[in-house]
């Protein structure tokens, strides 16, 4: 008997071997196509897996009940109503900054929405595509109001606090090096420790994007001075385009992430919102407008872009959702990141908000 | 005998009959199982080398600008202007450093700990006991970012400890004071260093001497006359002039203070050397006692009986024997430690995982990156492990 068990243990061992190696080939080559074709992949699962970010307030941040909610969590809401015409079938990954390429990168996540600056080692190095930026901001510089610092400059000798593998790092090196300024980073992988430090005055400054230090400074404990103890200084760093991105040769994905941001930018020109969208397509008021909304125009045919999607995918993304701008209102503006006069304003009003032709 | 077995199959006609004839072989048998082994071990070495042929494993992306600042770096003089490669190095460096002053803590912390855990002293004992259980029960990361914080609650620096203007303690460092010396102070540390292995050396050389010749002199005399001389002659020889180098804060002209002098030890670097030497010492306190539990009790009873005093007892006759099997699991606890100090990653202290994942995030090629990381972390295991073979060498063959 022995022996013939060991030879069912050998060759259980072998088949198991042969599973495993083809599992893994089977797996690989999925992985391959998966890269070529995230959305079929996507609609064929029925949910979209968005990188975000879990603890910026109005960009992406969690509700004590558990729910993800800000600027670039609406954007991935509107993929997935794009996509899946449900803007509730998204599964939500929280990365840190540090992580986040890789999680891209290896498939974890389909689409990466987490307040991330279009640079060109980003784009090509690590093997990116930016789609449309959804918000301009600026590097800045946090500091306590009570310091007396009113420049880049005075704060010769400083510490600053800084999040690990992130633009801003760089920029602020940039900065300080390029001026001959000396200065210490004090480097944090998240941004827990980092107010932890910055609140017990470890460091002086704090640098990061300018909407993410209003976000900060909007949540700042009142036992430490709530907001009003800090300063934002009003030089700018650098230019940081924040957007969506998706892998490299993902065109299929690429596209429709795009075009989902573009059409939320002109359905705010057109002066389309979620709650004029169904009159609008039922009667829309020019031909571009039927455009935009993948309905025919006085009777005529629908213009169908091609994207592999339901031509009338803006109108999902628009009522479920909303335009860019009530997007913009809902969670920016009670940050205090007003949109007259700043980049973020429509073209038409001297801004950078501006959708390419739906035609 | 395969002759046979080939008639016998061939005069079967079933070949069910035919297979159970060849089973039932145990040469065949053997021959085959080691055969199927032989060829799928053979299918995953090519799997994995067509794999790796396929990977991008090029380091040229290190030769670049770093363009990141480092908050502490040691020996190397960093900057922003330097490579990756560089600041790699740094990384690299301050894993070594974290590591090996955490070696030496945890060891001296260890073995006293040992010791107290076996006293008799109801206090003693009890506190080894709650320090062992608490420590080693809790998660190491927890410890490290617990370290991080506490510091934090050191005073902010307009309000620092200054303990009669000797030291700066607040939440960006504790500066002690340290001697230090013009430009040839590191030589003379190296000399010094050098003379003192001489003397050792000359030291045991020298007891030899005494046991088999005479008996007219004092080896550690001699010994310590030596390193004594050498400290002296060099000292006048490199001109050295030695200053008291007290820590001091001053404020410049935009109103940041600024700290300077001294020996700082970084709230970042501290916390990571704290919970590293308190981890792994109750791993190496527990390996001291039980080691020294596993002597019989007969070598302590002829110890008491010869007259030795308790001193004379732990470090004549306890210790020596009770290394022999202290060394072994004390490597297992050198080489985990110089692993987790990877885990400062999480409290800015800017180790070789924490620059590479810097790296990473700048350029990309997390790959080549990880083989790197992994090799250099292999490379420092194996010298602990061989310099901790070493030891042991020296060590079991004492007495043997």
């Amino acid at each position: 008997m022995f022996k013939f068990r060991l030879i069912g243990i050998i060759s259980l061992f072998a088949v198991l071997f042969v599973l495993a190696a083809c599992s893994d080939e089977s797996t690989s080559s999925g992985s391959s196509e998966a890269s070529s074709n995230t959305l079929e992949v996507i609609k064929d699962r029925g949910t979209l897996n968005c990188g975000v970010n879990d603890n910026l307030t109005g960009f992406g941040v969690v509700t004590p009940d558990g729910a993800f909610e800000g600027f670039d969590i609406d954007f991935c809401k509107a993929i997935a109503a794009a996509i899946l015409g449900d803007a509730s079938k998204v599964e939500y990954t929280p990365l840190t900054a540090s992580a986040r390429f890789e999680a891209l990168g290896s498939g974890e996540v389909d689409v990466l929405i987490r307040n991330t600056t279009w640079t060109a080692s980003r784009d090509r190095d690590l093997g990116n595509d930016f789609t449309a930026p959804t918000f301009y901001d600026g590097q800045g510089m946090m500091v306590y109001a009570d310091s007396g610092y009113d420049s880049i400059e005075s704060m010769s000798g400083a510490t600053v606090c800084v999040l690990q593998g992130t633009t801003t790092e760089l920029n602020l090196d940039d900065r300080f090096t390029g001026s001959g300024i000396p200065y210490t980073p004090l480097t944090f992988e998240t941004n827990d420790p980092l107010q932890a430090a910055f609140e017990a005055k470890q460091c002086e400054g704090w640098t990061t994007d300018k909407s993410g230090l209003a976000s900060k400074r909007a949540g700042f404990p009142a036992a430490s001075g709530g907001p009003d103890a800090l300063v934002v200084l009003a030089e700018t760093l650098s230019k940081e385009p924040l957007g969506p991105l998706t892998r490299d040769n993902d065109s299929e994905l690429y596209d429709v992430v795009q075009w989902v941001v573009f059409g939320m930018m002109q359905a705010e020109e057109s002066g389309i919102t979620s709650a004029n969208v169904s009159d609008m397509a039922a009667n829309p008021t020019d031909p571009g407008m039927a455009r935009l909304l993948g309905v025919g125009f006085e009777g005529g045919e629908v213009q169908d872009f091609g994207f592999g999607i339901s031509a009338d995918f803006m109108q999902n993304v628009l009522y479920q959702v909303g335009n860019y701008g009530e997007v913009y209102d809902r969670h920016l503006v009670p940050l205090g990141l007003t949109r007259e006069g700043s980049l973020n304003a429509q073209w038409t009003d001297g801004g950078l908000i501006y959708a390419p032709p739906f035609r | 005998m395969p002759s046979s077995l080939f008639t016998q199959f061939k005069s079967e006609d079933s070949i069910k009959k035919k297979l159970n004839l060849l089973f039932r072989n145990r040469i065949f048998r053997r021959f085959f199982i080691q055969f199927v082994f032989g060829i799928f071990l053979l299918l995953l070495f090519f799997y994995i080398v067509d794999k790796a042929l396929n990977l991008e494993l090029g380091f040229g992306h290190l030769s670049s600008r770093a363009g990141f600042g480092l908050s502490h770096t040691f020996i190397i003089d960093y900057n922003s202007n330097d490579s990756r490669w560089m600041s790699y190095f740094a990384g690299v460096i301050n894993t070594i450093r974290v590591s090996l002053v955490g070696i030496v803590l945890a060891t001296i912390l260890g073995i006293f700990m040992g010791l107290a855990r076996l006293s008799h002293n109801f206090l003693i004992n009890k506190i080894a006991t709650g320090y062992v259980e608490f420590i080693r029960n809790t998660p190491l990361l927890v410890q490290i970012i617990f370290w991080q914080l506490l510091l934090l609650q050191l005073p902010h620096i307009s309000k620092a400890l200054t303990f009669g203007g000797l030291s700066v303690w607040s939440n960006k460092g504790i500066l002690l004071p340290i001697i230090s010396s013009n430009e040839n102070g590191s030589l003379w540390t190296l000399i010094l260093f050098l003379g003192l292995i001489i003397s050792l050396i000359l030291r045991s050389r020298l007891f030899k001497y005494k046991e088999e010749h005479v008996d007219l002199f004092s080896p550690n005399l001699i010994s310590l006359f030596t390193f004594v001389a050498i400290t002296i002659i060099s000292f006048f020889a490199l001109s050295m002039k030695l200053s008291f180098n007290v820590p001091e804060v001053n404020i410049n002209q935009y109103g940041t203070y600024i700290q300077s002098g001294g020996f700082i030890l970084t709230p970042q670097f501290a916390a990571v050397l704290f919970a590293l030497v308190l981890y792994t010492g109750t791993f190496i306190t527990e390996i001291v006692r039980g080691s020294i539990q596993s002597l019989p009790k007969g070598q302590t009873e002829a110890a008491m009986a010869l007259g030795l005093n308790s001193y004379q007892r732990i470090t004549l006759i306890i210790l020596p024997q009770a290394l022999r099997s202290i060394i072994p699991p004390l490597t297992n606890q050198y080489l985990n430690l110089t692993k987790n100090s990877s885990l400062s990653v999480a409290i800015a202290y800017p180790d070789l995982f924490m620059v590479s994942r810097t790296i990473m995030n700048n350029a990309g090629h997390a790959l080549p990156m990880f083989v790197l990381i992994l090799i250099t972390y292999l490379t420092l295991s194996l010298v602990i492990s061989l310099i901790m073979n070493i030891i042991n060498r020296r060590v079991t063959r004492i007495g043997a």
